[in-house]
């Protein structure tokens, strides 16, 4: 689904990504971990191309999605971003209402048959386990719901364009401890029809979501492996010291 | 002298002050209307003058002054808002950027006067207008184009970068974030901005002085390269050179306290509209 192959990413003369290939496959999870600035956020973003929102970078290598390079110049941006959706660390939803929030991908990208959007915000609000908790407050400002529903509506929000793959840039970490869970349980619904990249500083989250995890460490890519090899049996010590909190 | 009683010195002087200056800008408002409201009554209000402008009303003046105000505004708002638009959400933060924000600062500071000149030599003159509404509006537009321009601009940088991200990652385009969420949210703030230049517009007189402004006119303006009486001239024009400055003083008085009403109004519906949109659209 999303390889990359000998990337390397700079701010400016500071290379931020270092020679790193990796492969994820369709309806899988993948997690990344690794300590504060090591490139995970850099990374991410190269997938939806959000980078180019920043001054002064430079990228070298291919980045394929679904076997096309998304940086050939053939490539329409809004319409990568519209596949390729985003979850943000702190929730971000619109001054909007609940409904609107949902409704805006789909505007945006030209529906306007307001039946469909109504049953597309519906389905999308359910998918993101979300629809019985704001069923009564669809008109109400997005903002008045709790962070953790905040989140999920951002979820939503993203889902109701039809991606195929979703990025998560540590969706959790600014949630309590029940709306993470909640939020879990999402992506293990949301695999079966998504591709899903998540960063997370939760160890412990990094086992109970992901199929398979890769750990950075200064812009480089230490291991990449299956989860449970990973967190049970490392190939890499840096990876093992890592896990187990001996750093970090 | 301790350290204590120092403090409570230091504090009783700024409480003093404070109470003077609230005192001056009471007892001018007081003055306006307490001479004011004795002729103020519907006829004041809705007629023209008469008797060399000792008698009748101040309708004309009125009706002026609000053909400025949209006239300017039509002309200043879109102009404005497009060109904060293209420094915060386009141009970065380059020299020319920086440039142009030097220009429009220094823009606000010129003496209306001059601006007044300057719009006699370009609208009335050069692109013969004439003496008309249009020259008029166009010079007040220029004026409050630095208001409109700054408040905008600050309305827009301070639109959290976290909802373009989020609206850019869904696909949508610079032009439709801009339209669909930046420009929403910013509203409240472009508003204000907007009617303070509006109770600018209300209240200057010398900007109008060469472009528009009538000693007295019988007729209401029928187009826009008309003449127009507007409130700050026509007081003016009461207070100095009427036929009969004393008999005219109390419509003088009446004429301020329609103007000074008009720019309050103003200002406090900016304020309360404000408040408003913007606790619709705080995040708690
Ligand atoms: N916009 C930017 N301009 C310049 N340097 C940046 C920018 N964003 C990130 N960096 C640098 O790139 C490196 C990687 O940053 P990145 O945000 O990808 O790290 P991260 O692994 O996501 O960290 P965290 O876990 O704290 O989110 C850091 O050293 C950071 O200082
Ligand atoms: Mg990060």
């Amino acid at each position: 689904m999303i390889e990359t192959k000998n990337i390397n990413f700079y701010y400016g003369s500071f290379q931020a990504l270092k020679n790193i290939s990796m492969k994820m496959d369709a309806n899988t999870v993948t997690a990344f971990i690794g300590p504060s600035g090591c490139g995970k956020s850099t990374f991410l973003r190269l997938f939806n191309r959000m980078n180019d929102l920043i001054d002064d970078t430079k990228l070298e290598g291919e980045c394929l999605i679904k076997g096309k390079d998304i940086y050939d110049k053939s490539i329409n941006i809004d319409a990568l971003r519209k596949d390729v959706g985003m979850v943000f660390q702190k929730p971000n939803p619109f001054p909007k209402s609940v409904f609107e929030n949902v409704a805006y991908g789909l505007k945006v990208n030209g529906i306007t048959d307001k039946k469909f959007i109504a049953n597309r915000v519906e389905e999308t609000l359910k998918a993101a386990a979300l629809f019985d908790e704001v069923k009564d407050k669809l008109n109400k400002s997005a903002f008045e719901l709790s962070g953790g529903q905040q989140q999920r509506l951002c979820i939503a929000r993203a889902l109701a364009i039809e991606p195929s793959i979703i990025l998560m840039d540590e969706p959790a970490s600014a949630l309590d401890p029940i709306s993470t869970s909640k939020i879990e349980e999402l992506i293990h619904q949301l695999k079966k029809k998504y591709t899903i990249v998540i960063v997370t500083h939760n160890m412990q989250q990094a086992a109970r979501v992901s199929d398979k995890t890769g750990f950075f460490m200064l812009g480089e890519l230490i291991e990449y492996n299956d989860t449970k090899k990973m967190f049970l049996n490392p190939d890499n010590e840096t990876t093992q010291n890592y896990i187990t909190g001996r750093f970090g | 002298m301790n350290k204590k009683t120092k403090q409570k010195l230091a504090f009783l002087l700024f409480r003093l002050f404070s109470i003077i200056i609230v005192g001056i800008l009471l007892s001018i408002l007081g003055f306006i209307a307490f001479n004011g409201i004795k002729v103020i009554n519907w006829e004041f209000l809705s007629t023209m003058p008469k008797e060399g402008m000792t008698e009748g009303g101040i309708f004309p003046a009125i009706v002026g002054t609000c053909y400025l105000i949209i006239g300017s505004l039509i002309f200043a708002v879109p102009l404005g808002v497009m060109s904060a638009i293209y420094t915060v959400e386009y141009a970065g933060n380059g020299k020319i950027v920086r440039f142009i924000r030097m220009m429009t600062n220094n823009l606000a500071s010129i003496p209306s006067i001059v601006f007044g000149l300057f719009g006699m030599a370009l609208f009335v003159t050069k692109l013969g207008f004439g003496d008309s509404i249009l020259a008029g509006s166009l010079t007040l537009g220029l004026l409050t184009l630095p208001i409109i321009i700054r408040t905008s601009e600050e309305a827009l940088k301070a639109v959290p970068e976290s909802y373009r991200t989020g609206s850019y990652a869904l696909g949508a385009s610079k032009l439709q974030t801009i339209r669909k969420v930046v420009l929403p949210c910013a509203m409240p703030n472009i508003l204000t901005g907007i009617i303070l230049s509006v109770s600018r517009v209300s209240g200057e007189t010398a900007p109008i002085l060469f472009t528009v402004a009538a000693y007295f006119l019988p007729n209401l303006p029928d187009s826009i390269f008309s003449q127009a009486m507007a409130l700050p001239y026509h007081l003016y024009v009461l207070a100095t050179s009427g036929t009969d400055i004393e008999a005219s003083r109390h419509m003088a008085y009446g004429t301020a306290l329609v103007l000074v009403v008009i720019v309050l109004f103003f200002n406090l519906t900016a304020t309360i509209l404000r408040q408003r949109l913007s606790r619709k659209l705080k995040n708690k």
